[in-house]
């Protein structure tokens, strides 16, 4: 009952205070941009600038090849020399070019490029003209096989796979720094040495504030899960995953608050929790780049549980371990910050 | 421990606190008895450890060393049930400024596990009742501070904490404060109040203790105090040539007796009173400080 009541009081003062609202208006335009600014698949679109110093059958023939070897979205546009390329690569920066000649009887291909783009991709150019090139020649024959591990995966548009980030720092981690927010306005204001002498215990007034941290990350989580999820969005698992891992980055801010008597002494510590786990988000959107220190990060099942919840057919083992983990921890943690708040509190 | 009718409301011995643990204590080898339905007073300066004894008492500071018993419980085993017996008003006010008056005491009346005062009932006690439903950030300083006072008598407390309860109001709310206080007092309750202002000390208090750099000094009744350590004088103003003069003497010393009594046969008195030393002086004469 003091619970609730003291619940009842916090998010009657969240409310009056500008901390949800901000949190609040953060979920619109992230929504906002989203649905009208973010297409929902990147197209790749860019120009190759072509040069030909070639016998008129020899450049015919070049000029086929490149139009049917083409990409969708690749446009080839021809230029008089070498020199007109490069002018032309000069202005528009995300373009390549080509020059083809003869030279020695040979046929020389020179690739223009802008200098930025990594000796990887330069290689793959390399590699894909030449068996391009290769696949010309009379007689060839492909015998390259492509297995996929995993042929059933499903992939989410672009603008839904942006989700599961917003959702991992703005409804699950805010929370850590805003908890710590109400403690030292409570520390500021006096009201917990008020509260300290009634016979309410210390665990209902962290789980008050935890709970109202769950029902800003609810909030905030619905308007940008629904509003960009729509019906692929898997409701039941989603509001457990979003209120278990809410709880657990509250549970953190009050363990790390309780270590300081002020926002600004503590406000390093947390803000470094914050920046460490947002690091997780460059191995969502690059798979490949996963070291074993990023995956210990609480948000990185975070976001695979996240994602699954947008999926068609979701991995619910995954989702619900990722929920009993972090229930588990969270509760752990809670315990710990009780114990440190019954010493430090009103001191 | 049990408590008894006869017990006293509060009993500690030794209590020492030192907030940084580097040897330097705010106090140091506290020991009184409150009995109860006592009003006991700590009187010192600022920075004497008189809110931290209160803060030990009521368990927001933890008992570091010493040991005692606060309304029945063993200071070293608090239990939260304690709480519904005490009440604490604070030297700063803290209630939520964005919530009102009555929203206030609301709240805190419903953490208590017993018989409880009407949110309305105690704004009217303390004069606040025409801004019950007003947030308490639009109040001044004083009235912030009555209602920090009148949350401290919700649960209708057995032993009622008072920090400074009249620092920084106006005299005729101080005196409104002061009438809260007195009726608590005939009605039973055990009152502990930490002050500095020495005539609210001596005017609501049945015994004293004098508190200087966390050592208590001196524990006594008012009265005792003054019989004890106060010097008994007189004022006289009487008629000389035709000009009034006026002389203080000592009851005590003999050759002022003898003056006074020259006086009397001597002279037309005009006005005599006699004078008791002021809480004040009797404070600088056994603490050789003074209590600002």
């Amino acid at each position: 009952m003091k619970l609730l009541i003291t619940f009842a009081k916090d998010i009657r003062l969240a409310f009056k205070s500008f901390y949800i609202y901000i949190e609040i208006i953060m979920a619109v335009l992230f929504v906002a941009i989203l649905l009208f600014v973010v297409p929902e698949h990147f197209t790749t679109e860019h120009t190759v600038y072509v040069a030909l110093d070639l016998p008129a059958t020899a450049r015919d023939f070049v000029m086929n090849k490149l139009s049917e070897g083409g990409e969708a979205g690749t446009t080839i546009v021809l230029l008089d020399s070498a020199e007109a390329v490069r002018a032309r690569l000069e202005q528009d920066r995300s373009a390549a070019g080509i020059f083809i000649s003869i030279l020695a009887d040979k046929i020389n291909f020179e690739f223009i490029l802008q200098g930025y783009e990594q000796e990887k991709v330069v290689n793959i150019l390399r590699q894909a003209f030449i068996g391009e090139m290769a696949a010309s020649v009379p007689g060839f024959v492909d015998h390259t096989t492509v297995t996929l591990l995993d042929s059933q995966v499903e992939k989410l548009s672009d603008r839904i796979n942006m989700v599961p980030v917003f959702l991992v720092l703005n409804s699950v981690f805010v929370g850590l720094f805003i908890i710590a927010s109400y403690i030292f306005m409570d520390k500021e204001e006096g009201t917990i040495k008020a509260f300290a002498v009634t016979p309410a215990r210390v665990w209902h007034y962290l789980a008050a504030k935890v709970g109202v941290m769950m029902v800003t990350g609810l909030i905030t989580g619905l308007i940008t899960a629904v509003a960009v999820g729509g019906t692929q969005l898997h409701l039941f698992p989603f509001i457990l995953l979003l209120l278990v891992c809410n709880g657990f980055g509250s549970v953190l801010g009050l363990l790390i608050a309780s270590f300081f008597d002020s926002i600004t002494k503590a406000m390093g510590w947390l803000y470094l929790a914050i920046f460490m786990l947002s690091f997780t988000s460059v191995s969502y959107y690059m798979p490949s780049f996963s070291p074993l220190l990023i995956r210990l990060l609480p948000s990185y099942p975070m976001l695979y549980a996240f994602r699954q919840i947008f999926l068609a057919a979701p991995d619910y083992r995954q989702i619900y371990t990722t929920v009993g983990i972090f229930a588990v921890l969270g509760l752990v943690i809670f315990l710990l910050a009780d114990w440190r708040y019954r010493k430090t509190i009103t001191i | 421990m049990t408590q008894t009718s006869d017990a006293p409301m509060i009993q500690v011995k030794d209590l020492t606190y030192s907030y940084d643990r580097d040897g330097r204590t705010a106090i140091k080898d506290i020991g009184f008895t409150v009995g109860r339905g006592e009003v006991f007073a700590l009187l010192g300066p600022s920075g004497a450890g008189k809110s931290t004894t209160q803060g030990i008492l009521t368990g927001l500071l933890p008992l570091q060393q010493g040991t005692g018993q606060v309304a029945g419980q063993d200071l070293h085993r608090i239990t939260r049930s304690l709480f519904n017996k005490i009440g604490v008003s604070f030297e700063q006010s803290n209630v939520y400024g964005k919530l009102t008056a009555r929203e206030n005491l609301a709240f805190y009346r419903k953490l208590f596990d017993t018989a409880t005062i009407e949110p309305m009932e105690l704004l009217q006690l303390v004069g606040l009742d025409h801004v019950a439903d007003k947030p308490a950030n639009t109040f001044s300083k004083g009235m912030k501070h009555r209602l920090t006072f009148a949350r401290s008598m919700i649960n209708r407390p057995e032993l009622w904490f008072l920090d400074e309860p009249t620092t920084g109001l106006d005299p005729a709310i101080a005196s409104t404060i002061k009438d809260i206080i007195k009726d608590k007092k005939h009605a039973g309750t055990t009152i502990m109040l930490t002050t500095h202002n020495m005539t609210l000390a001596d005017e609501l208090s049945d015994r004293i203790g004098f508190i200087v750099d966390g050592e208590l000094k001196l524990v006594d009744t008012p009265r005792n105090l003054k019989l004890r350590y106060g010097e008994r004088l007189v004022q006289v103003e009487y008629k000389q040539d035709g000009q009034t003069r006026t002389e203080t003497l000592s009851l005590v010393l003999e050759n002022e007796r003898q003056r006074l009594q020259e006086i009397i046969s001597q002279y037309e008195i005009e006005t005599m009173h006699t004078k008791e030393a002021t809480l004040e002086e009797i404070f600088i004469k056994v603490t050789g400080r003074g209590l600002i």
